[in-house]
């Protein structure tokens, strides 16, 4: 390892000059280990900010609270990163110019109305695909995750990681058989003798990631063949089961 | 609120301590919920930001005090940080790291930074050079080993051998670059470099600190 990388502790604690930063910052965009060894660190200095609780003065939180009501938020995007400003302001423009041509055609208004909201559905899809990750993530790394594992005996891996705390579970399928024409993988939460559905796999997939909402009580993770569009309860015997406590 | 480094009874503060302790972990507890919170914030949402202020504030403020020695000045750069945190909640990424450890991150390099802009001045360089180690040293390890009472990163950093701890808090409550920590503790800058690291390594063994995997 190279000597910048020696500057990983005092980078973490902010005390490096500018010109260390950033050729440290450089070295990080490198180095794919350095990058979980500085969060790890990141993490555990963040603990030294407990000891230092303290009241703040009752002024504080009226002032945030106030400016934060008149302060617009950037916009989601990649690790700071200002791609997705960047991609918004493009949208807006095009946008801005289908709407010029379509009132100088004077005829096309409905067209354009169309195509802004394909625009703003893409741009919910995104927020919606965004905070998925941002909930798997938070369920991977819940303190009181659990995580089950098991092989479908016709091939293909199922794990489950649940979280009582968040009430969400994360259902990782690999490998499956692609189901035939007509049938879907359909997964299950299951409680004493009720079986709860918790989601489809679109047709002609064995491999998935999906979020599990309500896990908390729930006794076992199941996964069974169904027709397509799935059905209230299983009618098949699950390729798998899993416990989810 | 009185003044000087000293006003804040360190277990004053911790006076919430005993009730926190009779509940197993509840940092970790509060660490979960910032996550969620946080992620409700990145979608606009203020009544969220208005509960992981009350669980984060205190310690944004308390750190920025325990930098810049100032409470005025604190209460500034506290302001600045959690706006930021509502302005940037979107850069939050859950999968590198805790939402806690995020915003004292920001807080953190805030209050560094006004600490070297106000005190890039000769007075702190005069101060740093002429000092033997004895008076901002003892006060930065006196007053943090007098809040780290009661608390498990207490434990964790008396783990650490002295030069290791002396160099963390150092920076870390003190706000000094290495460099200065090298001049404080009288140790080669390449010492100081490698005890933070290897310090730091065993404080996030120490504390279980684990990214999700």
């Amino acid at each position: 390892m190279t000597d910048i990388h020696g500057l990983a502790g005092a980078y973490v604690l902010d005390a490096v000059d500018d010109v260390e930063r950033a050729a440290f910052g450089r070295h990080l965009r490198d180095c794919e280990t350095c990058g979980v060894e500085v969060a790890e660190l990141r993490e555990a200095i963040a603990r030294l900010a407990d000891p230092t609780w303290s009241v703040p003065p009752p002024a504080l939180r009226d002032a945030v609270l106030a400016e934060i009501s008149r302060t617009p938020q950037e916009r989601p995007g990649r690790g700071g990163r200002d791609g997705s400003a960047a991609g918004d302001r493009w949208r807006r423009r095009v946008a801005a110019a289908a709407a010029a041509v379509v009132l100088a055609a004077a005829a096309g208004t409905v067209t354009w109305a169309i195509q802004e909201q394909r625009v703003r559905d893409a741009r919910t899809d995104v927020t919606a695909a965004r905070d998925e990750v941002a909930r798997i993530g938070a369920v991977l790394a819940a303190p009181d995750a659990v995580v089950r594992t098991g092989a479908v005996p016709a091939g293909g891996r199922v794990t489950v990681v649940a979280s009582a705390g968040r009430d969400e579970g994360v259902a990782l399928l690999s490998g499956l058989a692609v189901p035939v024409a007509g049938r879907v993988y359909q997964l299950w939460l299951i409680e004493g003798g009720t079986a709860t559905s918790a989601g489809l796999l679109p047709a002609g997939r064995g491999a998935a990631t999906v979020l599990l909402d309500g896990v908390r009580g729930k006794v076992t993770f199941g996964v069974t063949e169904e027709p397509a569009g799935g059905s209230s309860a299983p009618t098949t015997t699950p390729l798998v089961a899993l416990p989810v406590t | 609120m009185t003044h000087g480094d000293n006003a804040g009874d360190p277990t004053a503060p911790a006076g919430d301590g005993p009730g926190l302790r009779a509940v197993p972990d509840p940092v970790s507890d509060s660490r979960a919920e910032a996550d969620g919170l946080l992620r409700a914030v990145a979608r606009g949402d203020e009544a969220a930001f208005e509960q992981l202020y009350a669980i984060v504030a205190p310690r944004v403020y308390g750190l920025a005090r325990r930098v810049l020695r100032d409470p005025a000045q604190a209460e500034e750069v506290a302001q600045e940080v959690l706006v930021e945190v509502w302005r940037t909640a979107a850069r939050f990424d859950p999968t590198r790291g805790s939402a806690t450890a995020w915003v004292f991150t920001i807080a953190h390099r805030r209050a560094v930074d006004r600490v070297r802009s106000e005190q890039a001045g000769a007075e702190r360089a005069r101060r740093v050079a002429a000092s033997s180690g004895t008076t901002p040293y003892d006060e930065v390890v006196e007053e943090a080993a007098a809040r780290l009472e009661r608390q498990q990163v207490r434990r964790c950093l008396a783990a650490l051998t002295e030069v290791q701890r002396e160099a963390i808090t150092l920076a870390y409550y003190g706000g000094h670059s290495y460099r200065e920590v090298a001049g404080l503790l009288d140790t080669a800058l390449p010492t100081v470099k490698t005890r933070m690291r290897d310090g730091l390594i065993r404080l996030r063994d120490c504390l279980g600190v684990e990214l999700g995997r």
